[in-house]
């Protein structure tokens, strides 16, 4: 009797996960089980939030939650500065509602923001912002690379929303609630969405992986080595959003060694090909027995190098997957996103070495590309943007 | 051990070398196909350039060639020049007379990483203790095991698994001896 009374409570714990939540029942209905599998999941992930005041932007040093989608708006022509502070009053005040649980003004479907799950929404200017408010812009659009093949429709921007949470219905709402907002003074440039590991599936210091297998993130700066790196004096900092088409179909002919030799890692531990351990430092002076350096001088590892920490940069990056096509090849990549307190010091250089010799270059395809200024954040009675527009 | 049995067996030993043994040699690779100084060669002369001919174009963003004396330190040298199917590597100074080790890692137009060695001699015959470990040119795809090691340890397997089956069929245990 205990067990089945178990059972019904966690069917109607799990009732409003459909058949997923069904199925985890069905599967402990037969046998002696002391908790539905359902019943262990933490109910905290929903209702976690992360503050949206302070004097800098959420959504860059915090551990990226599972699902983001970047939004970038194009301004029109004749677009001022009071017109952009107006539309920056709006979409922060509605920001930090919804990063807080809390319905947007005039929300029309209030239920759904009642589960932040980690909502960050971080704002970046694009140079063409700038320019409309008869300002210097403090980016400019990255150097032409000759790997590049940027298309149009994933490049540039006036204006970035970087939206992130660890579940995709609130992000889908986040984003209809802020597009709302700016539709009377900006059009929808283009969306890029994107996932990494749901919460709960490892732990969250762990090194998340690429579509292409890749451990991805083990060189970014962490704890106290962010702050010389990210962020400049007054809390602002930029940002590179380049979309990386992944060229699944040739990658997938490689042998394990060869994909190695390209990325300068193991596939399984992340290790460098010099050591044994994912968080060993590259040992670019090693040699093998007959004299080659252990990390291949071509590997994307020993060309993206950098050994002054305040000149790396923190990646913090998703994954997408689009339909594949008609002949079953994916649509999949990588949405590249970095922080670094100044693009041309820290970015281009390490682009720069990768676009002249890479030899992952020839299983990604850069197809997008955009540089944002991210002003700093804002407190109870701000707005982000207020240093710059106001 | 009856007839039909003998034959499931050989069936079964056929079908594991077919899917235990590598795809046929890669062809499509790039191959080392010579090299001045050749491997091996014992040189009166210390040679000023070593060149290495491949059999396809080389990419020469993607080309590594080393040189390295018997105490494996590494003789100064420019990168390698490439042409076509050909890398020439020019040694900063003279050779003193020993022996020495030239590597390679080249990626092939698949994308597929080649790697091998050999070695050479320079001046008077060197006493045996110092002759180059690599008299024979030692090859390898992606610093991985050599294919006809993969072939040879596939067919042990195979046979491995017949001798196992026959075992298990015919109700006998290996005596041990």
């Amino acid at each position: 009797m205990t067990s089945r009374r178990r059972l019904l409570a966690g069917g109607a714990a799990v009732a409003g996960l459909g058949v997923a939540g069904g199925a985890a029942v069905a599967a402990t209905t037969g046998r002696d089980a002391p908790a539905p599998v359902a019943a262990a999941v933490a109910l905290t992930t929903g209702t976690a939030t992360v503050p949206f005041h302070g004097p800098r932007q959420a959504g860059i040093a915090e551990d990226p939650p599972a699902h983001a989608s970047f939004v970038a708006f194009t301004l029109p022509a004749g677009a001022d500065r009071r017109a952009l502070a107006r539309m920056m009053r709006l979409l922060t005040d509605d920001a930090r509602r919804l990063t807080q649980g809390v319905p947007a003004l005039g929300d029309t479907d209030a239920t759904l923001a009642v589960l932040p799950a980690r909502l960050t929404v971080t704002f970046g200017f694009g140079p063409g912002l700038y320019r409309a408010a008869g300002l210097e812009p403090p980016v400019t659009d990255l150097p032409t690379f000759k790997i590049d093949r940027l298309e149009r429709r994933w490049s540039g921007g006036d204006l970035l929303l970087q939206i992130c949470a660890d579940d995709p219905l609130t992000v889908a709402h986040t984003q209809r609630m802020l597009i709302k907002d700016t539709r009377p003074f900006a059009s929808v440039r283009w969306v890029q969405q994107g996932f990494r590991r749901s919460p709960g599936v490892q732990a969250p210091e762990h090194t998340q992986r690429n579509v292409l297998g890749q451990m991805d993130g083990t060189a970014n700066p962490r704890g106290a080595e962010i702050e010389p790196a990210v962020w400049n004096q007054d809390g602002s900092t930029q940002l590179v959003v380049r979309r990386i088409r992944a060229e699944i179909e040739t990658w997938d002919i490689l042998a394990v060694a060869d994909k190695e030799n390209a990325v300068g890692r193991r596939l399984e531990s992340g290790a460098p090909l010099s050591g044994t351990q994912e968080r060993d430092e590259p040992d670019f002076a090693k040699l093998d027995a007959s004299g080659l350096p252990a990390m291949p001088d071509f590997s994307h590892v020993t060309r993206a190098r950098v050994t002054d920490p305040a000149m790396k940069i923190l990646r913090r990056p998703y994954n997408y997957d689009g339909a594949p096509n008609a002949a079953g090849h994916p649509d999949s990549g990588l949405i590249f996103a970095s922080y670094q307190r100044d693009i041309a010091q820290q970015y281009v250089p390490i682009q720069q070495r990768l676009a002249d010799k890479d030899l992952l270059n020839e299983w990604i395809t850069p197809i997008g590309s955009a540089v944002f200024a991210v002003p700093p954040g804002c407190d109870e009675d701000g707005w982000i943007g207020e240093q710059v527009l106001a | 051990m009856t007839r039909s049995r003998s034959v499931a067996v050989i069936v079964a030993a056929v079908a594991a070398v077919a899917v235990l043994a590598p795809a046929a040699p890669a062809s499509a690779h790039a191959q080392l196909l010579s090299s001045v100084p050749a491997a091996g060669a014992a040189l009166p002369e210390a040679p000023s350039v070593v060149t290495l001919r491949f059999s396809e174009d080389l990419n020469p963003e993607f080309t590594t060639v080393v040189l390295s004396n018997a105490a494996q330190q590494r003789i100064p040298a420019a990168p390698p020049v490439v042409a076509a199917a050909t890398a020439t590597v020019s040694v900063d100074g003279p050779l003193t007379a020993g022996a020495y080790t030239v590597a390679y890692r080249v990626v092939s137009k698949d994308g597929h990483t080649v790697q091998g060695s050999y070695g050479f001699t320079v001046g008077p015959p060197p006493s045996a203790a110092a002759a180059p470990s690599a008299v024979a040119a030692v090859s390898n795809d992606s610093g991985g095991i050599p294919a006809g090691l993969l072939i040879s340890l596939a067919v042990l397997g195979a046979a491995l698994i017949a001798a196992a089956a026959y075992f298990a069929t015919s109700g006998r245990r290996p005596k041990r001896t």
